[in-house]
């Protein structure tokens, strides 16, 4: 009798954590509420091989304040020299996509990046603009499609379609969510049935208390090239000003 | 200048708040015909520039640039200087390409010096793009030049007023007289007569609106056109000369332009009416409308640029933007690899008088490097703005050092 009770209250304590956990939307948003902070900086080394093997490199500086849905983005490149200056703006929505403008100093003046033109890659990596928003939990629906390891480590693996309200190239994402930590392992991002880009997480670090991929490769599945990632010089909830993440500022911050 | 040197010369010595970037290019060009009163069939042009950014805190940074010119052609000066304020007809071998302080607080961004100023949406064309001079020797190949100016930026993300005063004018350097982008052939030897820089201040103002379907500008501007009008006069003798004179007629222009993004495209249209009290200055509205659209690897843009008189004058002048329009326009890009991309561009007169089609393949290598090869033909009839450089087909072939 003690055993049944025991477990009855055990099942009414546990289940419905359980019956949370296994809600595809509510992991989602939990990953995305571990990852929140006021701030986040770090310099971006992007190392592009293409098909052939040969690897190139870039570096940006990235710049964000907040987290999802109404957080801002300023990338500014500062290697290779041909391209150092070149900025852009992301200005993320919770209800629509985001919008994205572009500063080319060659130039003098800044570009907004249709909505249209996102599947486009983002100067010369594998990363396309879209892949640069980020992807706020209410902007998708979401199904459970089971379990899988990832390094080793247990994930969720959730499918996430697009709302009307999210214009995407892509018409359906799989998600891995580490079962441990939240963190997204791995994102395979689908149109129809065929997976153009994969994009894995690795080397996750727990740093200022927000645990974080310090490794992104985002392979092109069609072409067979790849674009690695890597964050340094990594820090959360510094100070930053409203004011520095408009389309003037991009023009400022040269 | 004690300023510009020191902020060029200390180098990464405060390497947290100084940085810089420049490039050294090297371009030839290579003309399988020679045109009238000009020979040459290859002309090779290097430049050096080099800018440098200095930010003490968040409030104020400085910024000091030069470019250095030089080529076989006698497009540049020979003479050794700096200039300051680039008036001459020809290239100065060392310019001032950038030298600004600037203050932001808030919402408010002031920047004073030399500096290049760009206003306008368009790509193909931009009637609203008051401030910004050109360096036209060759015509098909321009390069915006910086203006001595005082702007006032206000505002955030969505509405911003963007004022802009020039007490030094800086024109456009239009092709010399005695070369082949002068178009002209020529009857009489010439001789260029010192150009007529108009004294006064130029100043100007934009609003520009960002808004979650689209963004739009409205302009106003009271000042000179930086592209002259050519006063001219045969000097009778055994061999009559011409003697011609640039000059620049006051302007006063009313702009608009504005993007929208659509299902398919991106719509871009920009439009400017210019007004001038001098009566040998024409009066006449510029619009431009365009279609943009990026997809995959391939970016295209494709659109027509018109014109309408309402006041004709017979006075000669030297106007790109007039003379590219009444005609359709376009370019198709392609991003090859990582490090690779090709260009095209085209122009055709509405009337089949001229056309111009010009290519170009780039190749990134190495880190610093950028190696560019292209060619362009330009056909036409001697009457039309393009088609009189009808002998002007050239290849070309750059190298660029960036750091």
């Amino acid at each position: 009798m003690r055993g049944w009770i025991f477990a009855s209250i055990l099942a009414a304590v546990v289940a419905p954590v359980l019956a949370v956990a296994q809600d595809p939307r509510q992991i989602i948003e939990e990953s995305q509420k571990r990852g929140r902070a006021a701030s986040q900086t770090y310099e971006g080394l992007l190392q592009v091989t293409d098909p052939g093997g040969k690897t190139t490199e870039k570096r940006w500086v990235s710049q964000r304040l907040g987290s999802f849905g109404a957080s801002k983005t300023i990338l500014r490149f500062t290697t290779p020299a041909e391209v150092k200056g070149v900025a852009i703006l992301i200005l993320n929505h919770a209800d629509r996509s985001a919008d994205q403008w572009m500063w080319t100093p060659a130039i003098g003046r800044e570009r907004r990046i249709a909505l249209q033109d996102r599947s486009t890659r983002f100067f010369g990596t594998d990363f396309t603009f879209e892949d640069l928003e980020e992807r706020d939990v209410d902007q998708f629906d979401y199904k459970m499609m089971g379990e899988d390891n990832i390094d080793g480590a247990k994930c969720w693996r959730i499918e996430s379609t697009p709302r009307k309200t999210k214009s995407s190239q892509y018409s359906s994402l799989q998600l891995w969510v580490r079962q441990d930590n939240y963190v997204t392992a791995r994102i395979s991002c689908f149109s129809k049935d065929q997976e153009l880009r994969r994009l894995n997480y690795s080397q996750i670090e727990n740093v200022q208390g927000v645990w974080t991929a310090r490794l992104a490769v985002m392979s092109d599945l069609k072409r067979k090239s790849r674009t690695a990632l890597k964050l340094e010089k990594l820090q959360y909830n510094l100070p930053m000003a409203e004011d520095s993440f408009t389309v003037s500022a991009l023009e400022r911050g040269q | 200048m004690r300023f510009l040197i020191v902020l060029l010369v200390i180098g990464t010595a405060a390497a947290q708040t100084l940085t810089g970037r420049g490039y050294l290019e090297m371009r030839s060009y290579f003309y399988p015909q020679t045109a009238s009163g000009d020979s040459a069939r290859a002309v090779a042009e290097s430049v050096l520039n080099y800018e440098a950014f200095y930010r003490p805190d968040s409030d104020f940074s400085f910024a000091a640039g030069v470019e250095a010119q030089t080529d076989t052609h006698a497009q540049t000066e020979r003479v050794f200087h700096l200039s300051s304020l680039d008036r001459g007809l020809r290239r100065p071998p060392f310019a001032l390409h950038r030298l600004t302080a600037a203050y932001h607080k808030g919402l408010l961004n002031v920047e004073l010096g030399r500096q290049i100023v760009r206003w306008g949406k368009a790509d193909i064309l931009n009637p609203t793009d008051r401030f910004a001079p050109r360096d036209f020797l060759n015509v098909i190949h321009s390069e915006v030049l910086p203006v001595t100016a005082a702007r006032v930026t206000y505002g955030g993300q969505t509405n911003t007023l963007d004022l802009v005063a020039v007490p030094l004018f800086t024109p456009s350097r239009a092709p010399l007289l005695n070369q082949r982008w002068s178009g002209a052939v020529a009857e009489y030897p010439v001789i260029n007569l010192p150009s007529r820089i108009p004294g006064g201040t130029q100043f100007g103002g934009r609003w520009n609106h960002i808004g979650s379907s689209g963004e739009f500008s409205l302009s106003y501007f009271e000042g000179f056109n930086h592209q002259p009008l050519i006063g001219g006069a045969v000097v009778p003798g055994a061999i009559p000369i011409l003697a011609v004179q640039r000059y620049y007629p006051r302007l006063r222009a009313y702009g608009a332009d504005l993007a929208l993004p659509l299902h398919w495209f991106t719509l871009k249209s920009e439009a400017a009416y210019f007004d001038s009290r001098d009566p040998t200055a024409d009066r006449y509205l510029l619009y431009v409308t365009q279609l943009e659209r990026q997809s995959g690897e391939w970016s295209f843009i494709g659109g027509y640029a018109g014109q309408v008189v309402t006041r004709a004058t017979p006075v000669p002048s030297f106007d790109y933007e007039r003379g590219m329009t009444r005609a359709f326009l376009g370019r198709v890009g392609y991003i090859i690899g990582p490090n690779s991309d090709l260009t095209l561009e085209a122009a055709l007169r509405q009337n089949g008088r001229g056309y111009l089609a010009k290519a170009e393949y780039s190749r990134a290598f190495q880190g610093h490097w950028r190696a560019t090869v292209g060619f362009a033909v330009i056909r036409g009839s001697q009457s039309d703005f393009l088609g009189q450089f009808n002998r002007n087909s050239f290849a070309t072939l750059a190298l660029r050092y960036s750091v």
